[in-house]
Formats: C-alpha cells, sequence, structure tokens
C-alpha cells in the first residue's frame, strides 16, 4: 500500500514539476494575473458595480486561465510522453497503469489547485484594494462604508473558487480520459474543448427538444439521456453567476455540485484507466 | 535449469490503420537466457529486436506466444520487479538533473527514503556521475552521460535482469568503452545482461551467447566461441621469432602439408589506439 502511494506519488511529482519548470504555464498564470489587475481600472461605475465587475473578471480570468493550463498540461500528459518516448522509461518499472493515471491526474491537479489559489489571492487583494479606495473616496457615511465592506468581504468568495475549481477539475478529468486514447496533443485539446463545449449547450439544446415536441420520439429521447450520460452539464457551475449577482447560494447546492463533479472525475478516470490498460506502448 | 528470459514462440503484429492489414514484427520468437549471462540481440534495423524486447518488459502485448522474465510472466509487476531497461535513446525527462531522475525510478520502483538515497549515491559513483555531475539537469548532459544516467536509473531497483537496447550508438569511443565496462561489472555482479547492438566489435567483446534475428524471426542462436570459431584452422600468437625462426617454422608447416592461410604482425584495434592516444582523465 505504501509503495503504491510512493508511485502514485512520484508520477504526481514529476508531472507537477515538469509543469511548473515550464515558462508557458508562469506566462499564463501572468496573463491571469494581469486580467484581475486589470479590472481594478475601471472606475466610472458605481461601486456596487465596480465589485460586481471585479468578481465577474475575477472569476472568470481563474476559470479561463485554468481551463489553459489544464488542457495543455494535459495534453502533455500521456501523448506528450509517448511523442518524447519517457513513457517506456516509466512504465517499464514496476508500475501500474492506473497508478501512472492517477499520478498524472493528481500532479495536474497540484497544478491547477496552485494556480487557482494564486488567482484567488489575487481577486481577494484587488476587491480589499478596492475596498480601501472605495472607503476612502465615498465612505464618509458609515452606512455606505458597511456596504462597501460588505461587497469587498463577501464569504461567498470562496464558494465561487470552490465552483471554479471542481469545474476545472472536471475538465482536467475529461482531458486525461482523451489522453489515454489519443496519438497527438492537438487531438486531446480539440477533444476536451468539444466536449466542453457541448457540456455548456447540452441543457439549452434539451430544452429546445423539449419544447418542440421532438423528444417524444424514442430514438431523440435515447439520444438525449446518453448524452447528459456521458457529458457532465457545465451550466450547473452557473452557480458562479448568482454568486456575482449578489443572490445567495446555499452550500449543500455548492456541494452537491462538487459532489456531481466528483462522481464524474471518478468515472472519466476509470474510463482512461481501462483504455490505457489494453493500449501498446 | 535457471533462466532469466524465457520466450516461447513469441509473435507481434501490428494493426496498420483501417484497410493497410497489419505488420508481422515477430514470429515465433523462442529464446532462452540464463541467469548471469551477457546476451546479445543482433539484427538490421526492423528485425524485430526492440518489439521483442518491449514484449519482455509488458510495454507491448504479444499477439501470440508467451515471455517469463525469472519464472514471472512478463507484464506482471512481479516480472517487471525483475528487469530494468535502457532505451535505445536517452528518452529520459530533461527538466531533471541525474540524481532527480535516479530518484524519480527509484520511486516508481516503489522505494523510498534513506535507502533510496544510499542507492542512488552508490549508483551515481558507479556510473562516474558523483558529485556535482549528478546535480546538473540533463539537458546539459553528453550522450555518454545520458546513457550512464539511464543505466544508474535502470538499476535502481537492483533488478536481476537487465535489457540495453542500442546501449552505445551515439556515443564516442570513450564513452562506448565505459559503458561496455559497466556491462562487463554488471556480470560479474551477477546480472543478466541482455542488449541489443548495430556494433559488432562491441558484442563480441562482452556477449556470452547471441541471438540473429531477420524479419522478426530467429536465424541463429548460440555461444559466440561455437559461431565464430572456424574448426578446420589454427592461430598462435608467439613473442620474441626472428625471420629465421619464421622462416623454419614455415618450412617445418610446409612439410607438413599444411597451408598458410595469412601470416603477419598482430595489430592494435584502433579503439585501444584511439583510447590511449588521448589524455588520461578521459581515457578513465
Amino acid at each position: 500500500m505504501i509503495g503504491c502511494l510512493r508511485r502514485v506519488l512520484a508520477v504526481a511529482g514529476n508531472t507537477f514539476l515538469e509543469a511548473v519548470r515550464q515558462k508557458v504555464f508562469a506566462v499564463l498564470l501572468l496573463f491571469g494575473l494581469v486580467m484581475v489587475g486589470g479590472a481594478n481600472y475601471f472606475t466610472e461605475f458605481s461601486y456596487q458595480e465596480q465589485f460586481k465587475f471585479l468578481k465577474d473578471l475575477g472569476y472568470a480570468s481563474i476559470g479561463l486561465t485554468g481551463l489553459l493550463i489544464g488542457l495543455l498540461g494535459a495534453a502533455q500528459l500521456i501523448p506528450g510522453e509517448i511523442e518524447k518516448r519517457t513513457i517506456l522509461t516509466a512504465l517499464c518499472r514496476p508500475l501500474r497503469r492506473w497508478e501512472f493515471i492517477w499520478g498524472k491526474y493528481l500532479g495536474l491537479l497540484c497544478l491547477l489547485s496552485l494556480m487557482v489559489g494564486i488567482m484567488a489571492v489575487a481577486v481577494w487583494g484587488v476587491l480589499h484594494w478596492k475596498e480601501s479606495q472605495l472607503i476612502a473616496s465615498e465612505g464618509s457615511d458609515p452606512a455606505v462604508a458597511d456596504l462597501i465592506r460588505a461587497e469587498a468581504r463577501d464569504p461567498r468568495m470562496l464558494q465561487a473558487v470552490l465552483l471554479v475549481g471542481v469545474k476545472l477539475a472536471v475538465v482536467a478529468a475529461m482531458a486525461v480520459f482523451f489522453s489515454t486514447i489519443a496519438t497527438s496533443t492537438t487531438f486531446v485539446i480539440a477533444m476536451t474543448l468539444l466536449v466542453y463545449l457541448i457540456g455548456h449547450l447540452q441543457s439549452v439544446a434539451r430544452e429546445q427538444w423539449m419544447e418542440s415536441g421532438e423528444a417524444t420520439r424514442w430514438v431523440v429521447k435515447s439520444f438525449l439521456v446518453l448524452v447528459s450520460l456521458l457529458i457532465p452539464d457545465f451550466n450547473l457551475y452557473n452557480l458562479i453567476d448568482e454568486i456575482v449577482a449578489g443572490n445567495v447560494v446555499h452550500w449543500k447546492s455548492t456541494l452537491e455540485v462538487a459532489g456531481y463533479s466528483m462522481v464524474y472525475i471518478f468515472i472519466l478516470l476509470g474510463a482512461a484507466t481501462l483504455t490505457f490498460e489494453g493500449r501498446d506502448i | 535449469m535457471n533462466l532469466a528470459v524465457k520466450t516461447q514462440g513469441l509473435r507481434k503484429e501490428f494493426a496498420l490503420g483501417w484497410f493497410r492489414g497489419r505488420l508481422l514484427a515477430v514470429e515465433g520468437l523462442d529464446m532462452e537466457v540464463r541467469k548471469g549471462e551477457v546476451f546479445g540481440l543482433l539484427g538490421p534495423n526492423g528485425s524485430g529486436k526492440s518489439t521483442a524486447m518491449k514484449m519482455i518488459l509488458g510495454l507491448l502485448r504479444p499477439t501470440g506466444g508467451r515471455a517469463e522474465v525469472c519464472g514471472y510472466r512478463a507484464g506482471t509487476i512481479a516480472a517487471r520487479r525483475q528487469i530494468g531497461f535502457l532505451p535505445e535513446n536517452p528518452y529520459f525527462p530533461n527538466f531533471l538533473s541525474g540524481v532527480e531522475l535516479v530518484r524519480y525510478y527509484g520511486r516508481l520502483s516503489g522505494m523510498g527514503g534513506r535507502k533510496l538515497e544510499l542507492r542512488i549515491e552508490e549508483l551515481m559513483e558507479l556510473v562516474r556521475l558523483g558529485g556535482e555531475a549528478g546535480k546538473r539537469p540533463l539537458r546539459t548532459y553528453s550522450k555518454g552521460m545520458l546513457q550512464r544516467a539511464g543505466l544508474a536509473g535502470a538499476m535502481v531497483g537492483d533488478p536481476e535482469v537487465l535489457m540495453l537496447d542500442e546501449p552505445t550508438a551515439g556515443v564516442d569511443p570513450a564513452g562506448s568503452r565505459e559503458i561496455r565496462d559497466l556491462i562487463l561489472e554488471l556480470k560479474e555482479r551477477g546480472k543478466t545482461v541482455i542488449f541489443s547492438s548495430h556494433l559488432l566489435e562491441q558484442v563480441e567483446d562482452v556477449a556470452d551467447r547471441v541471438i540473429i534475428l531477420h524479419r522478426g524471426k530467429k536465424l541463429r542462436e548460440g555461444r559466440l566461441e561455437d559461431l565464430l570459431a572456424k574448426k578446420s584452422e589454427w592461430q598462435i600468437r608467439v613473442q620474441g621469432l626472428e625471420e629465421a625462426g619464421r622462416k623454419e617454422l614455415r618450412e617445418w608447416l610446409e612439410k607438413r602439408g599444411v597451408q598458410i592461410m595469412a601470416e603477419s604482425a598482430p595489430r592494435e584495434r584502433l579503439e585501444d589506439y584511439f583510447l590511449r592516444s588521448l589524455p588520461e582523465e578521459i581515457q578513465r
């Protein structure tokens, strides 16, 4: 058991180390931080709108940077190792293939967690800077100052960051699955993006079909059921928009989405293990 | 018999893609490698050497037949514990240093802690990459250094069998000699070494037995002495025989009806001469 954990952690550590030693990830992170920081200079709105804009752009920046880092990282996981043939010297060891897959995913997850953590701290810092600026300019009235503080120190930020994080974890698991069947990094990126888009559009398409009455035909019905089972519904993560809009989002809902994500992560990694198990290297 | 590796009817076909048929890479390979011997896999490019090695390592699934490593079915965890591998080209994560590479491979083999660190130290000394050299990133290494680091990585789990795919390809004569010496040292330590090479002189220097493959089939197998000896001829090397003595010897041989095939002063091998000409620190 200890040996197994050691091997998974060794693969994870190596994956993480490889990513952080590459300039492209640092550049992407810098791009995300610039986006977050740049949002602070939009001052022509009311303070409520400024905070909404900062949060909206902040979470979107974390999501976009995470998506790019996750896609690039995952694309290199297995096709990259096969192209460089470094996989030969890893898989000839007493290392089970599922340990390799889970180690790779764990390494990618560590990278994404680090990135989400750094960017969340940056968003938090920008919100606090904005708070001090606005209190200095508009906070002579204690009631307004309290409202500004409440906007800047919104505890729901934790929920939003958690939702962005679990969404990225699902995308990373999807990319890991595609990397086990792919022969090129382009295929992994293209397929993951495609499924990501379908995941965003599937609930809209389902509603459309339901309304048009098409869904009564068994073929369409079966297709819709199959798509909704196979592809995660990324619209569930739109709870972030509710948080940005200032609406109440219960922790129960957030944890339900996190649970839903975990189920998909396990299914995707299980499928990745099965496909990779029989693959010739 | 105490066998390190055994294959029976090993066969591998590759699918070439839709409607493009299949490629037969290895066909019915029977091979036995005894524990403690140095075994050479010879053959031209595309003869199936690397495919056979990959099946023994468990990286490729045989289409037919079976392979065993120290009695365990090839590809199982028990079999992979018994085997270390050095690939044809130095395919290593080049963002790591030499020491980090060996540590990574050690952890993949389930090792850790003080035991692993001591093993790394011992191996880096063995492959002459101790001290600062081991701390440099692999991308700054020469081909010979990379191969030696890879060899340390292959040996970290103390496997019974070492498989080296073209270990001296692209390495300069000094580096090549070092790898050859390492193979001999491994043999002295009781390890089984299976290696493939195009450099037949080097195979001759270190291999106990060889197998010759062509288009996936075994052409020959045996001990080098048996395969290479010209049993109808005899060769004596002498020292201090002057021209008068040589003439007398020729006459004596002719009287006995012996045909003299060749007669010359022996030459040093170019590799030995080249290495002897280099400064002492490189020779070491």
